[in-house]
């Protein structure tokens, strides 16, 4: 999947509210988006952590350790919106595109 | 999962993270593996491929979050430029002096004219310039010369290690 727009992902399921890693991966999961596990998700909220979009906390959790929560930043937010506007611009460009072709497939 | 999160410790140590954020990167997961260990999920069904690999996962992980050290690249430039400071210093310096005493001594004068026995004229005599033409004057305008030209690299230094001495200083972090 396209680097960006998995962390455009992230940060949309992040917009829901804060989550843990594992909590992330649930959500997009339950969207569909499987390919995010993969232990990818790490190095994309440190990525996304170091560039300031995402901003993180420690709470404890139920018996377990504490779990670091991650949650949107302003610029994140920011990043968001531009991102989602962007996507939907070169889907629609590509779908454009793509509605011309028809494919017959010989049997 | 315990073994994988040690297998991810000794990556992180091998690599260069710092002890603290090792800690910190390895609470991360055991929190995150525990809660998947917890609705039932295997290392191999949260990380995927991933949990047969722990040592790239921990290099690429630690590497976005900025917390492999970078080769002391600049270090080496600083302390190679330090010593040729020095190294120019103590030259401008030894010429400086070394002018400073022909001067002050009067001998030996160095002069762009070399005292010598032209060739033989036609007829069988020779010539011999005169002597205010071969030797050099009071004025010695080689060593008036080197004594300028080297106090001029002296400021120079005095000036890079100024920079350099403000530059060690630590500054406020907004």
């Amino acid at each position: 999947m396209l680097r960006g727009v998995l962390d455009l992902c992230l940060l949309a399921v992040l917009q829901e509210g804060p989550a843990y890693g594992y909590e992330m991966t649930k959500r997009l999961r339950e969207r569909g988006l499987s390919s995010v596990g993969e232990g990818s998700i790490y190095p994309l909220l440190a990525r996304l952590e170091r560039d300031g979009l995402v901003e993180t906390y420690r709470a404890a959790s139920d018996g377990g350790p504490p779990r670091k929560y991650y949650r949107p930043s302003r610029a994140g937010q920011l990043a968001l919106a531009l991102g989602v506007s962007e996507w939907r611009a070169a889907r629609d460009e590509v779908d454009a595109v793509l509605a011309q072709i028809t494919i017959e497939v010989a049997s | 999962m315990n073994e994988f999160i040690e297998q991810c410790r000794a990556e992180w140590r091998r690599i260069g993270v710092a002890a603290g954020d090792v800690d910190e990167l390895a609470g991360e997961l055991a929190a995150d593996l525990a809660a998947a260990a917890a609705d039932g999920v295997s290392l191999e069904g949260f990380l995927g491929a991933s949990a047969a690999d722990p040592r790239s996962f921990a290099a690429a992980w630690a590497a976005e979050r900025g917390l492999i050290p970078a080769p002391d690249g600049r270090a080496g430039g600083v302390r190679s430029g330090r010593a040729t400071l020095i190294a120019f210093t103590a030259i401008a310096a030894v010429v400086f002096v070394a002018a400073a005493l022909l001067l002050a001594t009067g001998e030996p004068k160095v002069t762009l004219l070399t005292a010598g026995r032209l060739s033989p004229l036609a007829g069988g005599s020779s010539f011999t310039p005169p002597p205010s033409r071969v030797l050099t004057g009071a004025a010695a305008p080689i060593e008036w010369a080197l004594l300028t030209f080297s106090a001029l690299a002296l400021a120079f230094c005095a000036w890079q290690w100024a920079r350099r001495s403000h530059a060690r200083r630590p500054g406020m972090a907004l």
